[in-house]
């Protein structure tokens, strides 16, 4: 197995931030070592829908990387393929420097969570995991630990078809967890969990990513995953539209308050920052650095109240990131 | 090492739903019918001369027909709800290489459809014995021909349960494959034998009674040959259709 470093990476060629330093440190690592996620010019169509469009990122060890996008954006294809359950037309995906079918011991390595209802009705949760257990060699005391950490002990050998929405999640959630892997590609797992769920998610992830796994959580939930990530990758039709530490891209835009903003509004986005009315003489601007920003209203005259970095939520950097047709925007720290 | 984890993991997930269940209750009814039929049933001309001979008790006690079309349609059904259920995405989480989930699958399959035919042919001989004194008749089938009836019914159980698997790894979807595998197993043969002349004996009922002992048509290898083939086809195009397509 390709062991790796649980450093920053270098940003790839779509990502518009630089990747991040800061955060929190691995632990220890976890057992069977450290792996980079690296998804590489990856494109996927279905007849002439184009899904996945040159869409290249990396997720690094140590850290829990939120994986964002509308629906239909391509998340759920894009873990798909980096787990070998669909084609790539062009690109590649590797875990550890490896595909997914190169991996010695593929579930051992990587817990995964695609599809959140994949068992039978019919089946006792006990049993679902014993299957599992069984195909990849993992003891049956192994199954009744993990139901005990994801608290459906008590309900372990009802049929898994009568089980809440919370508590499916939470029998996927042991799934992915059952072979103790380094690396953890979980879809939605927030869906249907009640507040104690999504806590006691959180902590399991972050602790997760500090001894050393590697965590990638694609969720439509912007509030948890701002809470949750370290790092985000977000997508818009298939096409990467903003890859970095999520404290960073908070910070990535500048708030303008001046005498004219209509004309300091128009004056920017000549040179290609994108600008948001913000009370009646501000404007959030993104894409130009803060020092930019003053030299260009000094030029046209326009005097500042005041120019201060402005830290956007999670839901209003989405917003603004997935509002138009993806292009890879320049998205610079101010 | 993998495979053996495989079919372990398999052979749970076809024994951890009531769906053997059923097939086995199915196979009681069969065999109570046999039991009636001897002990209520006559010919034409009110007598019971389809029971008079070790031949003909033979031919009433033969499963294995039953279990090709029986073990098909479990086949497909198990198979397919993979597809429906997405259990299968777990199994190619596994196994991606999928070639050896397929042929796990397969083997446990095969191995379920066999033992359920076993116990079919099984129950349908001792049904038949326990009615036949009751008529004036007694038991006269030997030991090993009721030793071949048995173990025609396990093959021909094994190879309709790998038809049927094959056709629930096309199809994908239960109601699909049902309709598939009763469309193959039933509708067509006949059909077929319509269109194609000297067809007939190479239709599964008929391969099926031959293996059994209970008819000539073709010799034994041959029908062994070829209800197999009837199984290895739809096998290799599920087994190719598997690796080559996205699981979505």
């Amino acid at each position: 197995m390709t062991m790796t470093s649980p450093t920053a990476t270098s940003p790839t060629a779509n990502s518009v931030v630089t990747a991040p330093t800061t955060g929190p440190q691995p632990c220890a690592a976890p057992a069977g070592g450290t792996y980079l996620l690296t998804v590489d010019n990856v494109t996927k169509s279905y007849g002439h829908h184009v899904v996945v469009d040159h869409l290249s990122f990396t997720v690094p060890p140590g850290r829990v990387t939120g994986f964002l996008g509308p629906n239909g954006s391509g998340k759920s294809t894009t873990l798909k393929i980096m787990l070998d359950l669909a084609r790539a037309d062009e690109g590649s995906a590797s875990i550890g420097g490896r595909r997914y079918r190169d991996l010695s011991d593929p579930a051992r390595t990587v817990g995964a969570m695609i599809e959140s209802e994949a068992f039978h009705p019919g089946r006792s949760g006990r049993n679902h995991l014993r299957i599992l257990a069984d195909a990849i060699g993992i003891s049956p005391t192994r199954v009744d630990d993990i139901l005990e950490q994801v608290g459906l002990a008590d309900a372990a050998d009802r049929r898994a078809g009568a089980y809440s929405l919370g508590m499916r999640q939470r029998l996927g959630l042991a799934a992915a967890l059952l072979g103790e892997p380094p690396v953890l590609i979980l879809d939605e797992p927030g869906n249907g969990l009640d507040p104690q769920g999504i806590r006691t998610l959180r902590d399991l992830l972050r602790s997760h990513a500090a001894r050393g796994g590697t965590v990638f959580v694609s969720s439509h939930l912007l509030a948890e995953v701002e809470h949750l990530a370290d790092d985000v990758i977000v997508i818009n039709q298939g096409r990467l539209v903003a890859h970095g530490a999520l404290a960073e891209l908070q910070q990535a835009a500048s708030l303008a308050r001046s005498t004219d903003p209509h004309r300091l509004a128009a004056a920017l986005e000549r040179t290609g920052a994108t600008t948001q009315a913000q009370g009646g003489d501000g404007l959030v601007v993104r894409g130009m650095p803060i020092d930019e920003i003053g030299d260009r209203a000094f030029a046209i005259g326009v005097a500042l109240h005041e120019l201060s970095p402005h830290a956007g939520s999670l839901e209003e950097l989405f917003l603004n990131w997935t509002s138009e047709p993806s292009t890879d925007k320049e998205v610079s720290k101010p | 090492m993998t495979m053996t984890r495989l079919i372990r993991s398999e052979l749970r997930k076809l024994t951890s739903t009531k769906m053997p269940l059923a097939f086995l209750a199915v196979i009681v009814v069969m065999a109570g019918l046999n039991a009636f039929a001897v002990i209520a049933g006559t010919d034409m001309d009110g007598s019971k001369a389809f029971i008079a001979t070790a031949a003909d008790q033979r031919s009433l006690t033969a499963f294995a027909a039953n279990a090709f079309m029986g073990a098909g349609l479990f086949g497909a059904i198990a198979v397919a709800r993979e597809y429906g259920h997405h259990t299968v995405v777990p199994t190619f989480l596994a196994s991606p290489r999928r070639h050896r989930a397929v042929l796990a699958q397969l083997t446990a399959v095969a191995g379920v459809g066999g033992v359920l035919s076993i116990v079919g042919a099984g129950l349908t001989v001792t049904a038949v014995a326990l009615a036949l004194p009751t008529t004036d008749y007694g038991f006269l089938v030997s030991a090993g021909d009721v030793f071949r009836v048995i173990a025609a019914a396990a093959f021909a159980g094994a190879a309709g349960a790998i038809l049927g698997a094959g056709i629930g790894a096309v199809v994908r979807n239960v109601g699909g494959a049902v309709t598939s595998a009763v469309l193959v197993l039933i509708i067509a043969p006949p059909l077929v034998v319509q269109l194609v002349s000297g067809s007939g004996s190479w239709m599964p009922g008929i391969l099926a009674n031959v293996v059994s002992g209970t008819a000539t048509d073709v010799a034994a290898p041959a029908a062994v040959a070829a209800l197999a083939t009837w199984a290895i086809i739809p096998a290799m195009i599920g087994l190719i259709a598997v690796r080559r397509r996205d699981v979505v």
